[in-house]
C-alpha cells in the first residue's frame, strides 16, 4: 500500500520534484564524470607515458570529491527541506487521517528511495556521456593524437563510489525528513500556508543613492584590479582586501537597490510602467529584495567563481604550446655533468656504436662545452660557468633567435637567454672563443632535433642515453618529456577547475531555482486576484516568467561583467607568459553556462508558469 | 430604462445522480441601468452561485445571462477575460488588494489591465480615489490601511474602469459598523452620482437596506422581492428584518 502511494506521489509531484531531480541528476553526473577520469583518454595517455602527475591528479580529485560531496549534500538537504515545506498540508492530511508519524516517515523514506534511484540511474547515464565529452575536450585541448583512446566507457569503480557517496546523502535526507515529520505538530502542518512576510516601505530616492554608491564601489574595485594587475591585486593583502571588500559591497548595494532604482526610473515613463503587468512585476521584484539581495550577492559570487575558474582553467591550457616552446627549444638535450673529470662523450660515435645512424635519426645536433668561470680570466665574479660565443650563436640560430652582438665577455643575467631543453642551472658568462683555451671544462651539453617521427626517435634514443648514467652523471631532457610534464600539471588545473566551477554553478543555479519556486508558491494568491481582475493568461504567464528571469539573469549579468574585468586582468598576466587563445575558452565557458544555468532557468520558469496557471 | 443585466431561468446543478445539489433552480432577474440591487438569503440559498454565474467565474447549467447586450453563455476563454475586465467590476469580502502594491498602484493596475492610455491613468485614479474618500492614503500599502480604507480602495479599483455592472460579494462582511456605513455611503454616491449599476450579495439587513431593491433567495429560487420606493432607510430596514425573521433559519443568527 505504502509503496503504491509513494510511487503515485512521486509521479504526481514530478513537476514539483523537477528541480530536485535535476539537481540530483546533475550532481550524480558531475561526481561520476570527475571520478572516472582515471579511465579517460588523457589520463590513460599520461599513465602510458609514466607521467608523475597521474598519482597527484587522482589523489587531488579524491580529496576534492569529499568537498564537492559535502556541498552537494547541503544542497540536496536544502532542496528536500523546501519540498517538505511545500507538502506540509499533504503530510498534515496523512496525520489527520490517522497514519502515525512512523508510517508517514516510512512513506517519505520510500519516496526518497524512488527519487534517489531514478536520479542515480539518470545521472550515471548522463555521466557516461559527460565523461566522453570531457575526454574529447581534454584530448583536443592538448592536441594529442590519440583518437583510439576516445570511446564511451563505463567505470565500475567510479560508479560504485558515486553510489556509495550518494547513498549516504540519501540516507541523510531520509533521516532528516523523518526528523522533520516527527518534530512537526499537526496544527503547524495544516496552517503552513500562512505567510508572515513584512513589507516595509522603502524610499525610492534612497535606492537611487544606494545604487549609485554601489556602482562607484564596483568602479573602484575594477580600477584597483586593472591598475595593479591580477598578480599584484590578488597576492598583496593590503590591495587585495579593499578590492574584494569594495567589489562585494558594490555587488550587494546594487542588488539591494536596483529594483528601487528601476522603479523610480519606470515611474517617469508611464508608457512602460502602465503597460501590461509591468507595474505588478516590478513591485513583486521590489517586495522580495530585502529577502533575496543577500542570496543574490552570494549567487553572483558563486557564478563569478564558476565562470572565472572554468574560463581560466581552459584558457591556461591554450598557453601550453607557447610555454613548451619556451622551455624546450630543442627536441632533446643531454647534460653530461661528469665532463670535468671523465671528459666529454662523443655522441655521434656512441649512436653508431649502437647501430643507429646519426644522420638519419637527427636533423640537427650541436655539442657545447661549458667551462668553469675563472674571474682572473673573464673578469666576471658572479658567473659560475662560461660559454663560447660561437656555441651560443649556433644554439640561438637553431632556436630561431638573433645572434649575440654585444660586447664580450658578457654576463648572462637571464638563464633563458641560452636555449637548452631542460634547466641549465648555471649563471654563465659569454666569452670570445679563444678565451676558452685558458678555462677548464665544466659540463658538456649536447642538443639535437629529431628527423622524421619524433616519438620513434625518442623511444630509441632516450633509453640509450639514460643508460649512460651508470658511468657518469647525465641529465636527459626532451621536448616530449617537458610537454608531458606540463600536460600533467595543466590537466590537474583543468580537472580541478572544471570540477569546482561546475559545483559552484550547480549550487548557484539550484539555490536560485528553489528560491523562485517557493516565491511562486507564495504568489499563487496574487495571480488569482489578477485573473479575477480580468488579466489574460498570457499576461499572467509573462509576469511569472519575467520575475524568474530577473532573478536568474541579474546575478548572471553582474557576474559576467565582473568576470570580463577579471579575465582582462588575468589575460594580461597570462599574456606575459605566452600567447592566450581566450576565444575558445570563452566559447566553451559560455556553452557550459548556458546548458547548466539555462536548464535550471527553463525548468524554474516552466514550473512557476504552471503554478501561476493553477493558482 | 436600458437593461444592463437579464438573467433568464438560470439553473446550476452540482454533482451527478442521487447526490445532485440544485444551487440555482430557475432564477430570473433583471437589472436596469443605474439600479442598486441587493441579494439576500440564508447560507446555501444560491446567492454566491448567482453572483459567480453573473461574474462569469462559474457557468450556469442552463438558462441565459445577457449583460449590456452580450450573451455570456457562448463566450469562451480570452473573450470571457476580455468581457470580465472591460464590462464588470468586482468588490469581494476579503478585499483582495495586492499586498505588494500601494493603493494607487492597485487601482492603476485595473486600468493597465484594460489597456487604458498611460497618460490618462493617473488622473482617473485620483478622481476615483477622491470619490471614495481615500485620496490621503493612495501611497500606502494595504497593510498600512484600515479594513474600511482597503475595502473602499477595492471599490475604487472596481469602478475606475467604468464597468457596466459592479458586483459586490459581502463587501461589508469583514468591516466594523462605522467602516461599513462609510463604504455603503460611498457606494450610494457611486450609484446616484455616477450612475453605476450595482449588484450586491449580502447577509446583513442593514447593508441591504441601502439598496433600492432587495431580492431574497431560498433553495435556489427567488422567494420575494422588496422595493424601497421612497421609504426612508429605517422603515425599509424594518421591512427587510421582517422578511428575514420569516425566512428564519440561519438568517436569524446574523441579527
Amino acid at each position: 500500500m505504502f509503496s503504491k502511494l509513494a510511487v503515485r506521489n512521486v509521479r504526481r509531484s514530478f513537476r514539483d520534484y523537477g528541480v530536485y531531480l535535476l539537481t540530483l541528476t546533475f550532481g550524480v553526473c558531475l561526481f561520476y564524470t570527475f571520478n572516472s577520469i582515471e579511465g579517460q583518454g588523457a589520463m590513460t595517455y599520461l599513465a602510458q607515458n609514466r607521467n608523475p602527475m597521474v598519482e597527484p591528479i587522482l589523489m587531488l580529485i579524491d580529496i576534492f570529491s569529499v568537498f564537492v560531496a559535502v556541498v552537494l549534500a547541503c544542497l540536496i538537504l536544502y532542496a528536500n527541506r523546501f519540498l517538505l515545506r511545500r507538502r506540509k498540508r499533504e503530510l498534515g492530511t496523512y496525520l489527520l487521517l490517522g497514519l502515525d508519524q512512523g508510517q508517514v516517515s516510512r512513506l517519505l523514506f520510500l519516496e526518497t528511495g524512488i527519487v534517489g534511484l531514478l536520479s542515480l540511474a539518470a545521472g550515471l547515464a548522463l555521466g557516461v556521456l559527460a565523461s566522453w565529452g570531457l575526454s574529447a575536450l581534454t584530448l583536443s585541448l592538448f592536441s594529442m593524437d590519440v583518437s583510439q583512446l576516445l570511446g564511451l566507457s563505463f567505470s565500475v569503480k567510479a560508479a560504485g563510489k558515486t553510489v556509495i557517496y550518494f547513498g549516504v546523502i540519501f540516507l541523510m535526507v531520509m533521516a532528516f525528513s523523518g526528523l522533520e515529520v516527527s518534530r512537526a505538530k499537526l496544527i503547524d502542518l495544516l496552517q503552513s500556508s500562512r505567510r508572515s512576510e513584512e513589507l516595509k516601505e522603502r524610499s525610492l530616492t534612497a535606492a537611487v543613492v544606494q545604487f549609485l554608491l554601489g556602482v562607484l564601489c564596483l568602479l573602484g574595485a575594477y580600477a584597483i584590479l586593472l591598475t595593479f594587475g591580477m598578480a599584484v591585486a590578488v597576492a598583496i593583502l593590503p590591495i587585495c582586501v579593499p578590492m574584494l571588500a569594495l567589489g562585494t559591497a558594490g555587488t550587494l548595494l546594487i542588488f539591494k537597490s536596483l529594483s528601487g532604482f528601476v522603479l523610480k526610473f519606470a515611474k517617469g515613463h508611464p508608457g512602460f510602467y502602465y503597460r501590461d503587468l509591468n507595474l505588478f512585476t516590478l513591485r513583486q521584484w521590489i517586495s522580495k529584495v530585502h529577502t533575496t539581495y543577500l542570496s543574490q550577492t552570494v549567487i553572483c559570487i558563486l557564478l563569478l567563481l564558476a565562470i572565472g575558474i572554468t574560463a581560466s582553467s581552459l584558457g591556461l591550457n591554450s598557453t601550453l604550446e607557447a610555454m613548451t616552446d619556451q622551455q624546450a627549444p630543442f627536441d632533446i638535450t643531454v647534460q653530461n655533468q661528469g665532463a670535468d673529470w671523465s671528459g666529454p662523450i662523443d655522441f655521434p660515435a656512441l649512436l653508431e656504436e649502437n647501430r643507429m645512424d646519426p644522420d638519419a635519426l637527427l636533423e640537427w645536433q650541436h655539442d657545447v662545452l661549458f667551462y668553469y668561470n675563472d674571474p682572473s680570466v673573464t673578469g666576471m665574479k658572479e658567473a659560475s660557468g662560461a660559454i663560447r660565443v660561437s656555441d651560443l650563436d649556433a644554439l640561438l640560430a637553431r632556436a630561431g633567435r638573433p645572434a649575440y652582438t654585444g660586447t664580450l665577455p658578457h654576463l648572462v643575467e637571464n638563464m633563458e637567454e641560452i636555449p637548452v631543453t631542460g634547466n641549465l642551472g648555471l649563471t654563465c658568462v659569454v666569452i670570445p672563443d679563444e678565451m676558452a683555451d685558458r678555462l677548464e671544462i665544466r659540463r658538456q651539453v649536447w642538443s639535437a632535433d629529431y628527423a622524421g617521427d619524433k616519438e620513434n626517435a625518442e623511444n630509441s634514443l632516450v633509453p640509450l642515453l639514460e643508460s649512460l648514467r651508470e658511468k657518469t652523471p647525465v641529465r636527459v631532457s626532451s621536448r616530449l618529456m617537458t610537454y608531458q610534464d606540463m600536460v600533467g600539471s595543466k590537466l590537474l588545473a583543468l580537472f580541478l577547475g572544471l570540477y569546482l566551477g561546475f559545483t559552484f554553478l550547480l549550487a548557484a543555479a539550484a539555490v536560485l531555482a528553489l528560491q523562485q519556486l517557493s516565491q511562486a508558491a507564495d504568489n499563487a494568491g496574487r495571480y488569482a486576484i489578477l485573473r479575477r481582475l480580468g488579466a489574460e493568461e498570457r499576461q499572467v504567464d509573462r509576469s511569472a516568467v519575467h520575475q524568474v528571469a530577473l532573478a536568474f539573469l541579474l546575478p548572471l549579468g553582474l557576474a559576467l561583467v565582473h568576470a570580463a574585468v577579471g579575465m582582462k586582468a588575468a589575460n594580461d598576466l597570462i599574456a606575459a607568459a605566452g600567447k592566450v587563445d581566450s576565444v575558445q575558452s570563452s566559447l566553451v565557458t559560455a556553452l557550459v553556462l548556458t546548458v547548466v544555468y539555462g536548464g535550471y532557468f527553463l525548468a524554474t520558469a516552466l514550473a512557476c508558469k504552471r503554478m501561476a496557471r493553477s493558482a | 430604462m436600458e437593461e444592463i443585466l437579464t438573467a433568464l431561468d438560470l439553473k446550476r446543478v452540482y454533482g451527478k445522480g442521487a447526490a445532485v445539489t440544485r444551487a440555482l433552480d430557475g432564477v430570473s432577474l433583471t437589472l436596469e441601468a443605474g439600479e442598486f440591487v441587493g441579494v439576500m438569503g440564508p447560507s446555501g440559498s444560491g446567492k454566491t452561485t448567482l453572483l459567480n454565474c453573473v461574474a462569469t467565474i462559474d457557468k450556469p447549467t442552463s438558462g441565459s445571462i445577457v449583460i449590456d447586450g452580450r450573451e455570456l453563455t457562448g463566450l469562451k476563454g480570452r473573450e470571457l477575460a476580455k468581457f470580465r475586465r472591460e464590462r464588470l467590476g468586482f468588490i469581494f469580502q476579503d478585499c483582495n488588494l495586492l499586498d505588494t502594491l500601494t493603493a494607487f498602484e492597485n487601482i492603476a493596475l485595473a486600468l493597465s489591465i484594460v489597456k487604458a492610455p498611460a497618460g490618462e491613468i493617473e488622473g482617473r485614479v485620483r478622481e476615483t480615489a477622491q470619490l471614495l474618500g481615500i485620496s490621503d492614503c493612495l501611497n500606502k500599502y494595504p497593510y498600512q490601511m484600515s479594513g474600511g480604507q482597503q475595502q473602499r480602495c477595492a471599490a475604487a479599483r472596481a469602478i475606475v474602469t467604468h464597468p457596466a455592472l459592479v458586483l459586490a460579494d459581502e463587501p461589508t462582511g469583514a468591516l466594523d459598523s462605522k467602516s461599513a456605513k462609510l463604504l455603503l455611503d460611498r457606494l450610494g454616491v457611486l450609484n446616484r452620482d455616477m450612475g453605476a449599476t450595482i449588484l450586491m450579495v449580502t447577509h446583513d439587513a442593514f447593508t441591504a437596506s441601502c439598496c433600492r431593491r432587495v431580492v431574497f433567495l431560498r433553495d435556489g429560487r427567488i422567494f420575494l422581492e422588496l422595493r424601497r420606493e421612497g421609504q426612508d432607510r429605517r422603515s425599509f430596514f424594518q421591512k427587510i428584518i421582517r422578511v428575514v425573521s420569516e425566512l428564519g433559519g440561519e438568517m436569524a443568527d446574523v441579527l
